[in-house]
């Protein structure tokens, strides 16, 4: 390998990149992800739907109207099916479900046992303000006479403390998204040198087909990493761990160059490079989608690179881990990373050679 | 010798591209190589270039074997290829300067863009220029690391007569300087004008290599053209130099017709390859 030719061809490529209208619209997107971080809301919802369910009528339970207080709404069910399903597929914080005999219970001084249930992401504050909503309540028909007993049961992972406002779940998503969408450029300047013919003039000087590829990377990788970081500045995301933020953001670059090459070692034309990036890229997307999302969980997703990635750079910006927790994540990064590399400079090197 | 080929052979699948040539080429002189489209003359420049490893036989060019040793050949070679192959988005003096620091020189282009005449459009992107003007470009580049041989694949086509004079006449100043021309055309004319000597290419393999001017006295034909006014206009017959009846019939068309012009006309290469091939060259 040259370096004089590898810093010609890097050069050059930057030049012809920026000429590139659709590696432009690449950038703008860019500034696009930032505008939209900021139209989405800043804090979280401070009215929460409850689900009380009463199935056997209590007369001795205050009416809905009664219990209804500012920030908390209470909506009502008699069947035990909707209740249930009310408060594992709809937008309820909590369900509150009274026991079938809760009014016989009270009246013979015995305990009753109120069941509550929340979503795994509920706030911890929202948790202690509703158990206690409840012990209030039953004061209240007791007359404080009669100690009640509250099972509390969470319906998926425990996010107490964890409630993120949507624009900072968002901010993985839009740089997996931006960070996938080099792989664009990268594939393009390989295959325009396919399908100009350029490649054979240069490959009859004394630059050789590993100058071209590691030209390719070399501006490929620092572009890729400048627009994360760019998107990150923009948001006014850089937090966390910084070295660890920008050590999953260098990876994440670097995947997106292998793929890339790889990608543009496959396509023969132009055209044909829009349209074959364009699928893996969706595919590649998913996950930072579903993390934007958290209710959806598909465990299938973990075959795609891009899980881990989204992954330790969520956990890094919402969650405030270090190496410790995300060094697994990384692990795999880099062995995506290290695959691909090798089969594009592959593929490239057979067929430039 | 500069150039050095010896049973270059290579197969495209089933097909058989070149056929086991040799050949060789000294220091200052031009070699024109010609053949029809799909005759195995890019195929032969590839392989003398490094672009493909012969799948039999060898090559040496300025003493290093082409398979072997390509990047050494490379610093010391200029190619023009036959298809446009231009970075579109880059300048012309982007394009050139790019290429001038793969061979880590800091060229100064302005005598060079003086001499193939494209000093008006140097800051132009080479998408916007015309094929005439993209081809003297890609000339340019040939001859960016001042070559000492140049391999020329079809380099005046698609451009007017007077950019393919210039470029034919760089082509022979290069030569006086001692440089070395491997020259693939399907223009006999061209051939005929710059070319030391001639090799006709036909399915891959090397059909007659000599100077033009043996060549078209060894197989082609000195006639004697005759052209006769008439009623309608003019009339012209064609008689061969060395036929015993030609004498005779000259003498019948001297004495009955008009005549207009009479001359002798030299056999072209290009019926010297139709001898030799049964096709012309252009097919």
């Amino acid at each position: 390998m040259k370096l004089s030719c590898i810093k010609a061809i890097a050069r050059k490529d930057a030049v012809q990149a920026m000429r590139n209208r659709l590696v432009v619209l690449g950038l703008v997107f860019g500034i696009i992800f930032a505008v939209i971080y900021y139209v989405f809301p800043s804090t979280v919802e401070e009215t929460f739907d409850v689900a009380l369910y009463d199935g056997s009528s209590s007369q001795l339970f205050p009416p809905v109207g009664e219990l209804e207080m500012e920030g908390m709404r209470i909506i009502f069910f008699t069947s035990g099916e909707e209740f249930e399903k009310a408060v594992e597929e709809e937008d309820y914080v909590a369900g509150i479900a009274l026991p079938e005999n809760f009014d016989s219970q009270l009246l013979s001084g015995k305990q009753p046992t109120v069941s509550l249930y929340f979503k795994s992401d509920v706030p911890e504050s929202v948790r202690s303000s509703i158990q206690y909503f409840i012990q209030m309540t039953i004061e209240y028909v007791t007359l404080g006479k009669q100690p009640t007993d509250v099972e509390t049961e969470m319906l998926g992972e425990d996010m107490a403390g964890k409630h993120i406002p949507l624009r900072e779940q968002a901010v993985p998503l839009f740089l997996v998204m931006a960070l996938m969408m080099e792989m664009w450029t990268i594939s393009t300047l390989i295959v325009e040198e396919s399908a100009f013919g350029t490649m054979r003039a240069v490959l009859v000087t004394p630059a050789s087909p590993s100058d071209v590829i590691m030209a390719k990377g070399v501006l490929g990788i620092p572009y890729a990493f400048l627009v994360a970081v760019s998107i990150l500045i923009l948001t006014q995301s850089v937090r966390g761990n910084l070295p660890v933020l920008f050590i999953a953001v260098f990876l994440g670059a670097l995947m997106t160059v292998s793929m890339g090459l790889f990608m543009g070692s496959i396509t023969k034309n132009i055209l044909g490079s829009y349209i074959y990036v364009a699928i893996p890229l969706l595919i590649l997307m998913i996950p930072a989608m579903l993390i934007f999302v958290p209710d959806v969980s598909l465990s299938i997703v973990k075959v795609i690179p891009t899980y881990y990635l989204a992954n330790a750079i969520n956990q890094v910006l919402n969650s405030g881990a270090g190496l410790a927790d995300v060094w697994k994540d990384f692990l795999v990064i880099a062995g995506f990373d290290t695959a691909f590399f090798v089969l594009g400079v592959y593929a490239l090197r057979r067929r430039f050679s | 010798m500069i150039i050095e080929a010896k049973n270059l052979t290579y197969s495209y699948g089933d097909t058989l591209a070149v056929d086991h040539i040799s050949f060789s080429v000294d220091k200052g002189e031009i070699l024109g190589f010609l053949g029809p489209n799909g005759a195995g003359k890019t195929t032969t420049v590839k392989m003398l270039t490094g672009q493909l490893e012969p799948q039999e036989g060898h090559a040496k060019v300025l003493g290093f074997d082409v398979a072997q040793e390509p990047k050494k050949i490379h610093e010391k070679i200029g190619v023009c290829f036959e298809e446009k192959n231009l970075y579109p988005r880059l300048s012309v003096r982007e394009n050139l300067e790019f290429f001038a620091k793969l061979f880590g020189l800091e060229a100064d282009f302005d005598s060079l863009l003086k001499r193939v005449d494209l000093s008006k459009w140097v800051d132009d992107r080479a998408e916007t220029l015309s094929k005439g003007l993209q081809q003297r470009v890609m000339f340019a580049r040939s001859l960016i690391n001042d070559p000492d041989v140049l391999f020329l694949d079809e380099p005046t086509g698609g451009l007017d007569p007077i950019s393919a004079d210039a470029i034919r006449n760089i082509i022979l100043s290069e030569k006086k300087k001692g440089k070395t021309v491997f020259l693939t055309t399907h223009n006999m004319m061209e051939a005929d004008k710059l070319s030391d000597r001639v090799a006709f290419i036909h399915e891959g393999k090397i059909v007659a290599l000599d100077t033009p001017e043996n060549l078209k006295l060894k197989l082609g034909k000195r006639t004697l053209k005759v052209k006769m006014r008439t009623e309608k206009g003019f009339k012209e017959e064609t008689l061969p130099l060395r036929d015993s009846e030609t004498p005779k019939r000259t003498k019948e068309l001297l004495e009955k017709e008009n005549i207009a012009t009479i001359h002798t006309q030299e056999a072209t290469l290009e019926e010297v390859f139709m001898k030799l091939t049964g096709r012309k060259l252009e097919q």
